[in-house]
């Protein structure tokens, strides 16, 4: 495409005042909006939102609705925690959670939302891991459906005795790998997917009960730091970790925290994953809720048609998001026949912003500390060599 | 909000494009100033390429990723619009490190193994699938003498993704590296070390230097570097077997990181730029010119084997502890011979430069770990030879756990007592630094010569009587190589000559300070 000269000086302007009453017209009308094609202005919406949906809106069909309806949103990627201080400029935040949502509403000022729509939390696996797994009583496959659960407590009780795979029954893959079973996560400081993981987990450790505001159970945040800090280094947001899972395999992540969506979206669009991959359920697992919070008009209208408009709604489906109402979702999974159940059972509610937070709080004075650690938890570890006292 | 205003009857086709004006051809180019890691050098005729077909011109400034890192976490690299090494692992363990970046994305990945010798694979039994660990490499050092190259963890990437990984590995707690097991694993890792008979600044200086060193009756039987630059070299006729440690191995994953705080040009050009290089064609071309693998699936790269990924550590601490360890405990000590030029000529600035740009390397505390990796270290032996019309007498240093002001203190006195005066007798003066080497103990000591003159040979020997001297040399001092700094009106040829000669290298002191570049040979040493 030739570059395009841009009108210049007061003619820019009315082109402008003019898409503007426009679009706000069809808003006000919805249905039916068509654009008129001989009004040349796209409104430049900008919007910071969680790694998870940068696909969907860069993706060419949703960008070319958003321009046909009047807009020209730009997007940048960001973890959870930094999307309501990186806000800046933007005209609008889209969070992966209600607590999150909470959040950008209560640093901006702000108290409306869209909802735009949602997605389970899933572990994702390698067939021959998943197999060793259902041998250690971790994970099971569903004679009905053929689909996969993750108990997640049995999985608790396998990293309290810090289990390698190689020490797992069968002989899996995993025979070689030294590593810890532990599920990958992105890092909950900054990133909605691990503070899901945070949040589902504190359900199991506080005795099957959410997490209550105040200050939380020093054990149960010892306990969740200790998943967290294990892995190591946590990726901090949870697009990179996924295409680490797709592109580099079973070794370098055997299981992984993720969203539905991404599994979804990944085999109905490609780069699909490879064929042993496997999808589970966590039982329990939690809804991650997307909405949009708009932090100006221009944010706000774009949120009303991603709600609301039926064709955005549609591509929303494609990228494996489930949409409140209508059989898009069940439609399009039969479509591809992926191992994905239609209604997904044990969900567990997070905690609120401020019992969540506090957790998030105790996590991250883990992260901080000097590295050193305390020698508690290391005495309870296979002695694999010399203990600290008889090194010095 | 801002407003874009793409002309009349565009509303819908442009949106695909971003409306962005001076596409390809359209003569309003991008330039994003990059500061990138030396091993990513091969990437320029690849970027050349992208430039022509995206309008995004790169323009690549090369140090090492640790001080790189470092210097975006502490907000000092603000004239550059991004920043690409093989890791932003650690770059990420600064806090205020995450602030600091706007967008990454991996772009290929290459996991550090190790590239051992045919015949020497053979002899220890490492054939394919034989499910090699850090362990049994360990063993091999300790029980059959098995040597390796690996460059140095504070300057280059590789070198820092292999002290981790082996660390990681040898603690074998099947989590994340924390502080006890690094003080736990210390003994072996000591002992790992000492099979490295290679240290360099840079992957690809090391590979060369490795090649070189394979016709020696002694050559070092392993390379532990990228498995690109390991494929690299049998592409170009080594005869390499790749292992790949069955315990694991860390991966770079060469993330284009815009950095926060772009201006709106540099944050498109950085869009378009990725989007070019994610793209099936160029990852293909990637792969197959750099022999990285590509980030993209579905696109086909050789078949290379998946791997164990070692978990990196979560606390800064707990790396810069590791990486201070290897420099003052766990790595072969290093020998210096300095063969400096005092000759007239070094009088007033010069010989004022020089005592600052050594002096330097004595401030053994404080500082950002960079500067603390590059000063001498304990254990270290630093011997100072000046000369001019023949050489001066030479003054040993060792400094000695324990009381490492103090003999740092001894190593600044007599910096400070240098002074400039007489003829330049190079030839001379190196092959009394290599007797040194000669009469100096067996021992575990990796040894190398610093040459720093500032004009042509006029005085003593000349090049064909040095020549024969070096060939002379017993087969252990003929392995010690020359690094030599081209400064003032040195003869570049003379100096490239004799570090080509000696498997040294050349650096030059022209374009940037004598300290400067003192620091960057500390990577060699």
């Amino acid at each position: 495409m030739s570059p395009i000269p841009l009108p210049s000086g007061w003619r820019a302007r009315m082109l402008l005042g003019a898409a503007t009453a426009v679009v706000v017209a069809l808003i006000v009308a919805i249905g039916a909006v068509l654009v008129d094609r001989f009004v040349g202005g796209a409104t430049v919406v900008e919007g910071v939102v969680g790694s998870e949906k940068v696909d969907f809106f860069r993706d060419e069909e949703v960008m070319a609705r958003l321009a046909e309806l009047g807009y020209e949103v730009r997007v940048r990627p960001r973890g959870s925690r930094l999307l309501a201080q990186d806000a800046g400029d933007a005209d609008f935040v889209s969070p992966g959670s209600d607590a999150g949502t909470d959040h950008v509403q209560r640093q901006h000022g702000v108290s409306t939302e869209h909802r735009l729509f949602s997605t389970p939390m899933v572990v994702l696996s390698y067939e021959p891991l998943a197999e060793s797994l259902r041998e250690a009583g971790v994970a099971h496959r569903s004679e009905e459906d053929g689909t996969w659960s993750f108990d997640l407590a049995a999985y608790l009780e396998l990293t309290a005795e810090q289990t390698r795979w190689r020490d797992l029954p069968g002989d899996s893959v995993g025979s070689e790998n030294r590593n810890e079973v532990l599920v990958r996560t992105t890092d909950p400081r900054t990133s909605n997917s691990g503070g899901l993981y945070a949040a589902v987990i504190s359900y199991l450790l506080n005795g099957e009960e959410v997490v209550p505001p105040g200050g939380p159970d020093p054990e149960i945040t010892d306990r969740l730091s200790d998943l967290f800090l294990a892995q190591g280094q946590p990726p901090e947001s949870s697009q990179q970790p996924f295409e680490q899972f797709r592109d580099l395999g079973p070794g370098h992540t055997p299981l992984l925290w993720a969203y539905e969506a991404q599994y979804v979206h990944a085999m109905v669009n490609g780069p699909a994953l490879p064929d042993d991959v496997v999808l589970m359920y966590p039982a329990p697992t939690v809804y991650s809720a997307h909405t949009l919070v708009p932090l100006t008009e221009a944010g706000d209208a774009v949120g009303a048609l991603l709600a609301v408009d039926p064709e955005l709604r549609s591509l929303a489906t494609r990228h494996g998001f489930r949409a409140e109402g209508g059989d898009a979702f069940a439609e399009l999974v039969a479509e591809h026949d992926l191992p994905v159940r239609d209604r997904v059972d044990d969900i567990v509610n997070i905690p609120t912003y401020e019992a969540l937070e506090a957790l998030l709080n105790g996590i991250e004075d883990a992260y901080d500390d000097s590295g050193m650690g305390p020698p508690a938890p290391e005495e309870q570890r296979p002695a694999a060599g010399p203990s600290r006292e008889e090194d010095e | 909000m801002r407003r874009a205003v793409c002309a009349a009857a565009l509303a819908v086709a442009v949106a695909a494009s971003g409306c962005t004006p001076g596409g390809p051809g359209g003569g309003q180019g991008t330039t994003l100033r990059v500061l990138a890691g030396s091993e990513l050098a091969d990437m320029e005729p690849l970027l050349e390429e992208a430039a022509e077909r995206t309008g995004v011109t790169v323009e690549m400034e090369y140090t090492g990723t640790l001080d790189g890192l470092a210097r975006v976490a502490a907000g000092e690299a603000q004239e550059y619009d991004a920043v690409w090494f093989g890791s932003n692992r650690y770059l990420h363990l600064y806090e205020e490190g995450r602030g600091r970046v706007r967008e990454e994305t991996p772009v290929m990945l290459s996991p550090v193994v190790l590239g051992v010798r045919e015949s020497r694979a053979d002899d220890l039994g490492w054939s394919e699938g034989a499910g090699v660990t850090w362990s049994d490499v360990n063993e091999a050092v300790r029980d059959a003498e098995f040597t390796y190259g690996m460059t140095n963890p504070g300057a280059s990437n590789s070198g820092f993704s292999a002290l981790i990984g082996v660390a990681s590995a040898l603690a074998d707690s099947g989590s994340a590296l924390t502080g006890e097991d690094v003080e736990r694993v210390g003994p072996e890792l000591a002992g790992f070390f000492k099979g490295q008979e290679l240290t360099a600044g840079s992957s690809g200086w090391l590979a060369q230097a490795f090649t070189e060193r394979s016709d020696d009756e002694r050559p070092v039987d392993a390379l532990i570097n990228y498995e690109s630059v390991l494929l690299s070299l049998n592409r170009d006729g080594a005869d390499l077997r790749l292992v790949y440690p069955a315990d694991g191995v860390i991966t770079a994953d060469y993330p284009l990181t815009l950095l926060s705080g772009p201006d709106e040009e540099a944050e498109q050009g950085y869009a378009r730029l990725v989007e070019d290089l994610l793209s099936e064609e160029v990852q293909a071309d990637i792969a197959e010119r750099t022999l990285r693998r590509p980030v993209a699936s579905g696109v086909s790269g050789a078949d290379l084997p998946s791997l164990v990924e070692l978990p990196f550590p979560a606390h800064r601490e707990v790396v810069d502890g590791l990486v201070a360890d290897y420099f003052s405990d766990l790595r072969r000590p290093a020998r210096t011979v300095y063969v400096l030029d005092v000759s007239g000529s070094m009088k007033g600035d010069r010989l004022d430069e020089l005592k600052e740009a050594l002096g330097s390397l004595t401030g053994a505390t404080g500082g950002s770990l960079e500067q603390r990796i590059q000063a001498f270290q304990e254990r270290e032996e630093i011997t100072l030879l000046p000369f001019s019309t023949e050489p001066h007498e030479p003054r040993t240093f060792v400094v000695e756990p324990g009381r490492i002001d103090e003999s740092l203190g001894e190593v600044t006195d007599a910096i400070g007592e240098l002074e400039a005066l007489g003829d330049t007798a190079t030839y001379d003066a190196v092959l009394e630094a290599y007797g040194l080497v000669e009469q100096a103990p067996e021992d575990d000591y990796l040894t190398s010569i610093v040459l720093m003159t500032d004009g042509e040979v006029n005085w003593g020997m000349g090049p064909t009587p040095f020549a024969q001297g070096l060939g002379e040399l017993s087969p252990e001092a003929a392995r010690v190589p020359v690094f030599t700094v081209l400064f003032g009106e040195a003869g570049e040829e003379e100096m490239a000559d004799l570090a080509e000669r000696t498997g040294g290298r050349l650096f030059d002191a022209r374009e940037q300070s004598l300290e400067e570049v003192f620091r960057e040979i500390r990577g060699y040493q």
